[in-house]
C-alpha cells in the first residue's frame, strides 16, 4: 500500500509537469473571422492552434452564436475580434457565457484588431434610418492588405502578453509577414494600376478599404441603404447610372445571391464579379495573401 | 435552515470567485506592467527608425463603450377573438426597457423593466422582469447569477415574449406558469460540464423564491423552489444543430404542499451558412409532466406538450405552425388543444410584424378562434439573444 502511495506521489509531479508543458506547447486562439485566423497562424506559426467562428463564405454581420463556440471560447488563451460593432449581434452573448476572464474585454487575451486602423466612413451623426451603419466607422478594414500589418501587430502584442517567452519567435514572423505583405501589395496594386479610377457598382458597402488601396471607384450600391435588400427603384437607378457612365462591373460577395445583380448586369450590359471578403470564401483562398491574389486576379480578368 | 445553508453556499461561491479573479488579476497585472514597460522602451527605440502608423482617434470608442446598453422595445397588438366581451381590440401589450453593462472585471448586470397589459384590468402596469448580477470570472467553468431572472426550465421559459417567434407562448407555459412564463428571485449556478465527447453540455441549478404562478407559489416560512436544467448541444453538420434538454422543478404550491415538474425539450435548427439571412428552418418541441400534491394522499398528475415548426423562405419572410396540448396543473379533467399558424415579416432586426391565427379546443368551455396582429419595434442597443 505504502509503495503504491509513494509511486503515486513520485509520479504525480511528472504528470503535472507533462500536462503543463503540453499546455504551454500551443496557445489556443479563437478568432471571429478566417482572415484574423490566417494572420494569427502566420504570426504564431506552430505555437498556436487557431479556430475561426465564421466561415469565409458567411456574412460576418449575421452569425449564429451557437453554444459549441462557447466551449471553444471557454478554453481560449486569446480571442481576436474585428471590433467596430461588426460582430455585435453574436460576440457579446458568446463572451458573456464563456466563463473565461482572460479573453473578456480588458483581459490579456482580448484583441480588438481594429486598434490603430485608420478608419474610413466614420459618421458624424448616426441614425438607424440610414440602414445598418457602423457608428465607429466602416468595419471591413481587413480588405486593405496594408491594414493587415496593423492587425498583425495587434495580434502579436496579445501573443507576447500571454506568452512572453516566445517573443522573438513571434517577432520574426511579424517581420516576415510585414515584408511579404509590402512586397505583395506592390504586385497587386501594379496589376490593377492600368484600371485606376474605373467606376464600379457594389452590392453592399463593404469595399471602401479595398477600393482605396486598389484605386477603384465604387459609385453606387444595389442595396438602397446598408443592410436593406435591393428595391426595384434602386435597381432601376443603378441600371440608368451604369448605362449613362458606361459602368461594366458589379462586385458582389459570396454570401449574397446574384439574382438582382445579374438582372442589373443584363439590362445595363455589364457583368457580375464575385470577389471574396474573407479567407476560405472558396477553396483557392487558403491564406490572407491568397485573398488579395484571388480578388485582384478576378477583377483584372473582368476589367480586361 | 435550508435557506441559511443556501445563502452560505452562495456567499462562499461568490467570495471564491472574487478571490480567484483577484489573484488572477494581480498576477497578470504584474506581468502586464513589466511587459508594458518593455514595450514602451522598444517602441521609443523603434520610433526613430520606423515611420509611425497613422492613428485613428480613439476617444469616441472609449467614451461610448463606458455607457450601459440602453434599449426600449414596444409590442403593439390588434386582435379578434370569437368569444368574450371585447372581440376586436387594439392595444399596446407591453413596453420593455433594458439596461445592461459590465459592472467591473468580475461581473455584468442586466435590468429589464416592463409596462405590461394587466389581464384583469386591461391597464398597463409596471413590473420588474429581470435584475441580475452575473459573474464573468468564476473558476472551474462556473457562472453565477444573483437577482431576479427567468429560470432555465425548458427552452421557452428563458425567453421574453419579443424574442419568441410566435405571438403567444405555448399553452403549457400559460397553463402551468403564466402567460409570460416563470420568474424567480434567487441564485442560478451553471456549469459547463467537461465530457469525453467534447460537446456542449451545461448544467444549471437555480434556487430561490418563485413569483407565484399556476404551479408554484412564493413560499412562506423559508420555503424555496428549485429548478434544474441540463442542456446538451450538438453540431450535426455545418448547417444544422440539435439541442436536447432535461428540466426539473420543485417548490411549494397553493395548497401548502409541493409541486414537482419534469420536462424534456428538443430543438432542431437548419440554416445554410453561406446564405444565412435567406433561409432557415426550426423545429422545436417540449414535453412537461407535473405532479401537484393537493393533500396528504391526493395528487394531480398532468402533462402538456407543444411542437412548432418555422420556415424562413426569403430574407424577411417566415411561416410557422404550432400544435399545443395542455392540461392544467391542479385539474386533470381540463385540457386545451390548439392549432396555430403564423406569418412573420421582418423588415429589419428592429421591427417585426406577425400575423397569427389560432383555433383552441377546450373541454371545459367554448372553443374559440383568434387572429392577432403584432408589431415589435425596438430602439437602442439591445443585447443579442442566446442561440
Amino acid at each position: 500500500m505504502m509503495n503504491k502511495r509513494a509511486t503515486l506521489f513520485l509520479f504525480l509531479p511528472v504528470v503535472c509537469l507533462l500536462l503543463s508543458s503540453s499546455a504551454l506547447a500551443q496557445l489556443k486562439v479563437v478568432t471571429t473571422l478566417t482572415d484574423l485566423q490566417s494572420i494569427t497562424s502566420l504570426i504564431g506559426g506552430d505555437k498556436v492552434e487557431v479556430f475561426a467562428i465564421a466561415t469565409g463564405y458567411q456574412n460576418p454581420h449575421f452569425v449564429d452564436p451557437k453554444p459549441s463556440y462557447i466551449l471553444k471560447l471557454s478554453r481560449a488563451d486569446v480571442f481576436v475580434t474585428v471590433g467596430l460593432d461588426l460582430e455585435i449581434g453574436w460576440v457579446p452573448p458568446l463572451l458573456n457565457s464563456a466563463r473565461n476572464s482572460r479573453i473578456q474585454k480588458g483581459g490579456d487575451g482580448y484583441v480588438d484588431a481594429s486598434v490603430n486602423i485608420p478608419l474610413l466612413q466614420v459618421p458624424t451623426s448616426a441614425s438607424r434610418g440610414q440602414g445598418d451603419i457602423h457608428v465607429f466607422g466602416n468595419p471591413h478594414y481587413w480588405l486593405d492588405p496594408q491594414n493587415g500589418k496593423i492587425i498583425a501587430k495587434n495580434i502579436f502584442d496579445a501573443l507576447v502578453r500571454v506568452d512572453p517567452d516566445r517573443r522573438s519567435f513571434y517577432e520574426a514572423n511579424l517581420k516576415k509577414f510585414n515584408e511579404t505583405i509590402d512586397a505583395k501589395t506592390r504586385e497587386w496594386t501594379e496589376k490593377l494600376r492600368p484600371y485606376a479610377g474605373t467606376k464600379v457598382i457594389a452590392y453592399h458597402n463593404e469595399w471602401p478599404y479595398f477600393e482605396q488601396r486598389f484605386g477603384l471607384q465604387i459609385v453606387d450600391f444595389l442595396e438602397p441603404k446598408p443592410g436593406i435588400p435591393p428595391t426595384p427603384s434602386q435597381l432601376l437607378k443603378v441600371i440608368n447610372e451604369m448605362k449613362r457612365d458606361h459602368i461594366k462591373i458589379i462586385i458582389i460577395s459570396p454570401y449574397f445571391t446574384t439574382e438582382s445583380a445579374d438582372m442589373v448586369a443584363r439590362n445595363a450590359g455589364g457583368k457580375v464579379v464575385t470577389i471574396a471578403t474573407s479567407v476560405g470564401a472558396n477553396e483557392k483562398i487558403k491564406t490572407y495573401y491568397d485573398l488579395f491574389e484571388y480578388n485582384t486576379s478576378q477583377l483584372l480578368e473582368a476589367l480586361r | 435552515m435550508i435557506f441559511y445553508r443556501t445563502i452560505s453556499v452562495i456567499l462562499v461561491l461568490h467570495c471564491v470567485a472574487l478571490a480567484g479573479a483577484e489573484a488572477q488579476q494581480t498576477d497578470s497585472s504584474t506581468v502586464a506592467d513589466s511587459l508594458l514597460l518593455l514595450q514602451l522602451q522598444r517602441s521609443m527605440q523603434q520610433a526613430a527608425a520606423t515611420p509611425t502608423i497613422q492613428q485613428a482617434p480613439a476617444a469616441p470608442r472609449s467614451t461610448l463603450s463606458t455607457n450601459p446598453d440602453l434599449s426600449a422595445i414596444g409590442d403593439f397588438r390588434s386582435s379578434y377573438v370569437s368569444v368574450g366581451k371585447r372581440k376586436i381590440d387594439l392595444y399596446l401589450n407591453q413596453l420593455e426597457f433594458q439596461v445592461s453593462s459590465v459592472v467591473d472585471p468580475y461581473a455584468r448586470a442586466d435590468f429589464m423593466f416592463s409596462y405590461g397589459k394587466d389581464l384583469n384590468t386591461g391597464e398597463l402596469a409596471p413590473g420588474l422582469e429581470i435584475a441580475t448580477l452575473t459573474s464573468t470570472s468564476l473558476p472551474y467553468q462556473l457562472q453565477l447569477a444573483l437577482g431576479k431572472f427567468k429560470p432555465a426550465f425548458g427552452k421557452i421559459n428563458i425567453l421574453h415574449p419579443h424574442a419568441f417567434s410566435f405571438v403567444d407562448f405555448p399553452k403549457l407555459t400559460e397553463n402551468y406558469f403564466s402567460p409570460e412564463g416563470m420568474f424567480m428571485e434567487g441564485a442560478s449556478v451553471s456549469w459547463l460540464v467537461p465530457n469525453p465527447y467534447d460537446f456542449f453540455q451545461e448544467l444549471s441549478l437555480e434556487i430561490g423564491r418563485i413569483e407565484s404562478n399556476a404551479s408554484l407559489v412564493r413560499g412562506e416560512n423559508g420555503q424555496l423552489s428549485y429548478v434544474g436544467h441540463l442542456k446538451n448541444f450538438f453540431d450535426l453538420t455545418q448547417n444544422s444543430t440539435l439541442e436536447l434538454g432535461f428540466s426539473g422543478a420543485n417548490g411549494p404550491n397553493q395548497t401548502g404542499f409541493s409541486s414537482t415538474m419534469g420536462g424534456v425539450d428538443l430543438t432542431y435548427k437548419w440554416k445554410p451558412v453561406q446564405y444565412n439571412v435567406l433561409q432557415s428552418f426550426t423545429w422545436q418541441s417540449e414535453l412537461l409532466f407535473s405532479n401537484v400534491r393537493l393533500g396528504e394522499t391526493t395528487a394531480a398528475k398532468t402533462h402538456g406538450v407543444y411542437s412548432l415548426a418555422e420556415y424562413q423562405f426569403a430574407q424577411r419572410w417566415f411561416v410557422g405552425a404550432r400544435y399545443d396540448y395542455s392540461q392544467y396543473p391542479d385539474d386533470v379533467g381540463r385540457r386545451d388543444v390548439a392549432g396555430t399558424v403564423l406569418f412573420r415579416f421582418q423588415p429589419t432586426e428592429f421591427q417585426i410584424l406577425a400575423l397569427e391565427y389560432q383555433y383552441t379546443d377546450r373541454n371545459y368551455d367554448r372553443n374559440s378562434q383568434g387572429v392577432i396582429f403584432r408589431i415589435i419595434f425596438g430602439i437602442g442597443t439591445h443585447a443579442a439573444h442566446q442561440y
